[in-house]
């Protein structure tokens, strides 16, 4: 008892000593003290090394976990964002207090013990570093962690079409996949629930029954008899293609009895539900597997699918041990039109289709509205998308096309002439104002409310899906409605959002939004042109029937906040800018790296997306040669 | 069937597997109880009867003022929202000025994502999904092993934005969304479809090779992907389990009309919750979540004859959604969340319309009813007020509560008095709130 008495005073001594003196910081003081700081002001969400909208700036939150020397080294270099002559007048300060303009707005207040915080810091800052100091945190290598990933729906249907030749697409039964990351196939949230396994457990008695329904019609057994021995070699020459890769002893023991039991559909039962096939390996601890596992990841990268014949011999034959190898199975790949459906899901991910699917639009204001054009509004894009990718086009007139592939019915709504057959190329002369995808009607029809447009929703989506910036949300609790349009005092959305710039709390987010919104304001709710804002007020119950109508006029000037020179104002406008953006040309590098790797990018991706997008730049932005970049600089991270 | 009265649970075990054909199989205590009339756990003792547990969830959220009741205590006059409620008076009692904290936490994503995962779990949107597993879940890890599914998940409308956190309520954990069952054919399927003895040793057999071959990959792979290979194993398991009990010989259920539309919510919502009392009836699990809208949801109401916009667009001022702010927009909310307390009340009904025991299935379930905003327009995520129904554990009912503690505070007197699963602590739960159950 003595002796746990004094162990405890002696601990209580020991913490009592370790707490420093909060006056006279020493260099863990960032990482104790400002770091808490910074991070309630959600600095991060702006400034971070990833995605955040003013990651162009020269203060930036790294992202990932970083040791403690690294959190040390990143607060003595904020050393640059301090003024030695008069610390007040440091913009560490400033910036945050909203002294200085700042587009974050106030995040600190001034005068508050936040500030005096940051203060004490500054001054540290002057005290114990010079100038020229250098405080660099070295670049982290891509990291070559195992990976785990789950056959995606796609991926599952390809795979059993080109394993057992089933082409009924069964994986449309399981249950359907979630948006994550901007995906469907984002490995984190790849859990395989109890309801999926035994989806996958259907799945795999029906396509084990159908595939030798009326005996081995599909020639998947190489030998015609019921010994183990043909067994044996139907699980060696089965098992391969189903796992991906050479069946270890003990799993082709387990597989043999299976097929004493069974036969050949057992086997098969078995093997679709595995997890060696439901799940890939990337980087996994069996080096004989390692070449397998690469040519798996050219074939789901490019196909969505299993390896071929080709790329099994490939790997066997070690050719995918070099970046040169890879890259030549990957060119093959690509001329096979199964690559084209990737791009293709690739491309309704990415825009988001489904939320053109769910959208509804106002009967009354919209009646040519229907499923059938929400359809054509999708293969629009998507015509576009193919055309760009697969003639070699430069891939960024994705924003600055003055052409489209339109359906007769699209054609009407844009106001230009039919297409020579459906969705046939048009020209979009300059007055339609429209230019690649800024000015379909899926983006607008999308990004718009049922019978009104959302300058805030357009904004948000360029920045998100065509800037790879992450807007910070707004916090919890606040009132979003707009002011109601009235009779007495009719609205441009402009005016109605006023609020929102005018309210601090607001503004610091929606100057980075709304002002992009603007300028598609003379395109409504479905995509069409309008010149003016149509406001229609139906009459009070007394003097039914009556409807007044106002007309208001535009202002369609926008901008990107953040972006030197972007004042723009129609779509047309922001497409040329857009087209011509770094952060928008590396955005579309970084969409395909999610869609590849199944997860968002992280400090060590840097060098790999640099590499990829210094290729894909090279290339006169020809997208098919950002696949093939991108898939060797993942395989094979480059040094920096 | 006399024999099945008794309490004897040997006897009806050995009858079941008689009729297997002499396959042996591992049956679940409960399976013991059926019987072949439908009168499942017929004359037995009302506290032998396992309890069961059922997490409603409401999209978007309610109008506060359509939906608390002005009056505490058992006086309480019923609001337009809590109206189809009525006839369960003694059913059901409403605790409100429950806080949602995790929802405040800073972090990733919007109010709806951070309130969802807040509500489900009491932890922090992950960025991805739950921080954590939730309360229905860690229910069913205590009390789930006895029976042929651990747990279940229904959903009704799936109309949504389409994000993982929008899309499930129950999660196994970090991250680990589980999906609810939309389709009453595919649930039916599940719970009742006709099996042989041959097909059950069949799939014992493939499904021995498959989790032999799990547990070899396990090598191959870091500490993350162990965890979620063994995730994954877990789930093999629980199909093994699913497939080893054959479905019990419970003979009222019929299957659900596939010709019908299934888009029609109300009536897809009937079907499921059909099958779900069915499958309490039954012993085949103690614990189900039950996702009528979804976070954030996108549902249209024809039914309500509201088609200009969906239900989230409702919930604020959204093109021609008048919004709440607006007197026909508050209507148009009250409605809606009207017709989810609807749906939730025919539930009730189902559960008391079938003996068991002594009683009914109601008298041995406890429902909660929670919605994903305290109130929907401006995202208020404190002040819940959330419905208990259903007498497991002896709830107090007729009753109106005002409590200061957070919605995982009631989860804890939920889960431990209705559930018995001695669940110690949750996360944003400080203390098991009291006075709710006798």
């Amino acid at each position: 008892m003595v002796v746990r008495i004094a162990i405890l005073f002696l601990a209580i001594l020991l913490l009592l000593l370790a707490q420093k003196d909060p006056r006279s910081p020493g260099p863990d003081y960032f990482a104790k003290q400002v770091l808490p700081v910074l991070h309630k002001a959600n600095c991060e969400g702006c400034h971070n090394s990833g995605g955040g909208v003013a990651a162009g700036t020269r203060f930036k939150i790294p992202e990932g976990e970083l040791s403690k020397e690294e959190w040390a080294r990143f607060g003595l270099s904020l050393h640059t964002l301090v003024n030695r002559a008069d610390p007040t007048q440091s913009i560490l300060l400033n910036k945050p207090t909203k002294r200085l303009a700042h587009a974050g707005g106030q995040r600190i207040v001034p005068g508050s013990a936040d500030e005096a915080v940051l203060r004490t810091w500054t001054d540290y800052l002057v005290s114990n570093t010079k100038p020229t100091d250098k405080f660099e945190i070295a670049e982290r290598r891509g990291d070559r962690k195992p990976v785990l990933r789950r056959l995606t729906n796609t991926q599952y249907n390809n795979t059993v079409r080109d394993l057992l030749g089933d082409d009924t697409r069964i994986a449309e039964q399981f249950p359907p996949e979630d948006f994550v990351n901007g995906f469907r196939n984002q490995f984190q949230s790849q859990s395989v629930s109890p309801l999926l396994a035994e989806a996958y457990a259907t799945g795999a008695e029906k396509l084990a029954k159908s595939a030798f329904r009326g005996g081995d019609t599909r020639g998947l057994v190489p030998c015609k008899d019921t010994t183990p021995k043909c067994g044996a070699r139907f699980i060696k020459e089965f098992g391969k293609q189903a796992f991906r890769r050479p069946l270890l002893e003990n799993e082709q023991g387990r597989y043999l009895k299976l097929w004493a039991m069974g036969g050949a559909p057992m086997v098969v039962e078995g093997m679709l539900q595995s997890p060696n096939f439901l799940l890939r390996t990337e980087n996994g601890a069996e080096p004989s597997w390692q070449p397998y596992e690469s040519a798996s990841r050219i074939s789901y990268a490019f196909w969505n699918s299993m390896p071929d014949t080709e790329l099994f011999r490939a790997a066997a034959a070690g050719e995918l041990a070099t970046p040169e190898g890879v890259e030549k199975q990957s060119r093959r790949m690509l001329r096979d039109p199964r690559a084209r459906h990737t791009v293709d899901e690739f491309t309704a991910e990415w825009l988001r289709f489904d939320s053109l699917a769910a959208a509804v639009k106002e009967r009354g204001s919209f009646p040519m509205y229907t499923p059938e054009l929400a359809l054509a509004m999708t293969e629009e894009a998507r015509k576009l998308v193919e055309y760009l990718v697969w003639e070699n086009v430069n891939f960024m007139e994705l924003y600055s096309a003055d052409y489209a592939f339109v359906s007769t019915p699209l054609a009407k709504l844009y106001n230009v002439p039919p297409p020579a057959e459906e969705f046939g190329r048009v020209a979009l002369p300059a007055e339609t104002e429209r230019s690649g995808v800024l000015g379909q009607a899926m983006l607008l029809a999308a990004t718009a409310k049922p019978s009104e447009t959302s300058p805030t929703a357009r904004g948000l989506f360029v920045r998100e899906h065509f800037l790879c910036q992450e807007v910070p949300q707004p916090p919890p609790g606040v009132n979003a409605n707009l002011p109601l349009n009235s009779r007495e005092k009719p609205m441009t959305n402009r005016e109605r959002l006023a609020m929102h710039l005018s309210n601090e709390s607001c503004a610091s987010c929606h100057t980075l939004i709304d002002p992009i919104g603007f300028g598609f304001e003379k395109f409504d709710a479905v995509g069409q042109r309008r010149e003016k804002l149509k406001i229609v007020f139906t009459a009070e119950r007394k003097e039914k029937g009556k409807t007044e109508t106002v007309l208001l006029d535009l202002d369609t000037s926008g901008s990107i906040a953040g972006a030197p020179n972007s004042a723009f104002r129609s779509p047309r406008e922001l497409g040329t800018i857009l087209a011509g953006n770094t952060q928008c040309q590396q955005c579309v590098v970084k969409q395909l790296f999610r869609y590849y790797q199944g997860r968002m990018e992280k400090p060590g991706d840097a060098a790999t997306i640099r590499r990829s997008y210094d290729d894909f730049k090279k290339s006169g932005f020809h997208f098919q040669e950002l696949m093939v970049s991108l898939l060797r600089w993942s395989i094979f991270p480059p040094e920096s | 069937m006399s024999a099945v009265h008794t309490k004897d649970r040997s006897l009806p075990r050995r009858m079941f597997l008689r009729n297997l054909g002499g396959v042996t199989i591992g049956l679940p205590p409960l399976a013991a109880m059926f019987n072949a009339n439908g009168t499942a756990f017929a004359g037995t003792l009302k506290a032998e009867i396992p309890t069961r547990f059922v997490l409603w969830f409401n999209g978007n959220g309610v109008v506060e003022k359509y939906w608390i009741p002005a009056e505490t205590g058992s006086d309480f006059t019923m609001t337009p929202c809590l109206a189809p409620l009525a006839p369960f008076r003694n059913d059901i009692h409403i605790v409100t000025g429950l806080d949602n904290p995790a929802a405040r936490l800073p972090g990733p994503g919007n109010d709806h994502h951070r309130s969802m995962a807040a509500l489900m779990s009491g932890t922090q949107f992950t960025g991805r999904g739950s921080g954590g597993a939730s309360i229905d879940q860690a229910i069913a890890a205590r009390v789930g092993s006895e029976n042929r599914f651990r747990s279940l998940q229904l959903g009704v409308s799936q109309e949504s934005f389409g994000e993982s956190i929008q899309r499930n309520m129950s999660w196994a954990g970090y991250d680990r969304s589980l999906p609810p069952e939309m389709l009453p054919n595919k649930l039916f399927d599940r719970l009742f479809g006709a099996r042989d003895a041959g097909w059950i040793a069949r799939k014992k057999s493939v499904l021995d090779a498959v989790q032999e071959d799990a547990a070899g990959l396990k090598k191959a792979l870091g500490q993350e992907d162990r965890t979620r290979l063994d995730e994954h194993l877990s789930s093999i398991r629980d199909v093994e389990r699913a497939i080893a009990s054959l479905p019990p010989n419970y003979r009222r259920v019929d299957p659900p009309d596939a010709e019908g539309d299934m888009k029609d919510w109300p009536r897809i919502a009937k079907l499921q919750s059909d099958l779900l009392a069915h499958a309490f009836a039954s012993g085949q699990t103690r614990v189900a979540s039950y996702m009528l809208t979804k976070c954030q949801g996108l549902a249209r109401f024809p039914w309500l004859g509201y088609t200009a916009a969906r239900h989230h667009d409702y919930t604020h001022r959204d093109g021609k959604a008048p919004g709440y702010d607006a007197p026909d927009g508050q209507r148009v909310m009250r409605d809606i969340c009207r017709w989810h307390v609807e749906e939730f009340a025919y539930l009730i009904g189902k559960l008391k319309s079938i003996k068991e025991g002594d009683g009914t299935v109601l008298d041995r379930t406890s429902l909660l009813f929670v919605h994903e905003h305290a109130e929907a327009n401006d995202h208020k995520n404190n002040g819940y007020s959330l419905i208990v129904a259903g007498h497991a554990g002896g709830l107090r009912t007729n009753m109106h509560t005002r409590s200061t503690g957070t919605v995982s505070d009631l989860y804890l007197a939920v889960a431990n008095k209705a559930m018995g699963a001695g669940l110690a602590k949750f996360p944003s739960a400080s203390k098991e709130i009291q006075g709710i159950f006798a």
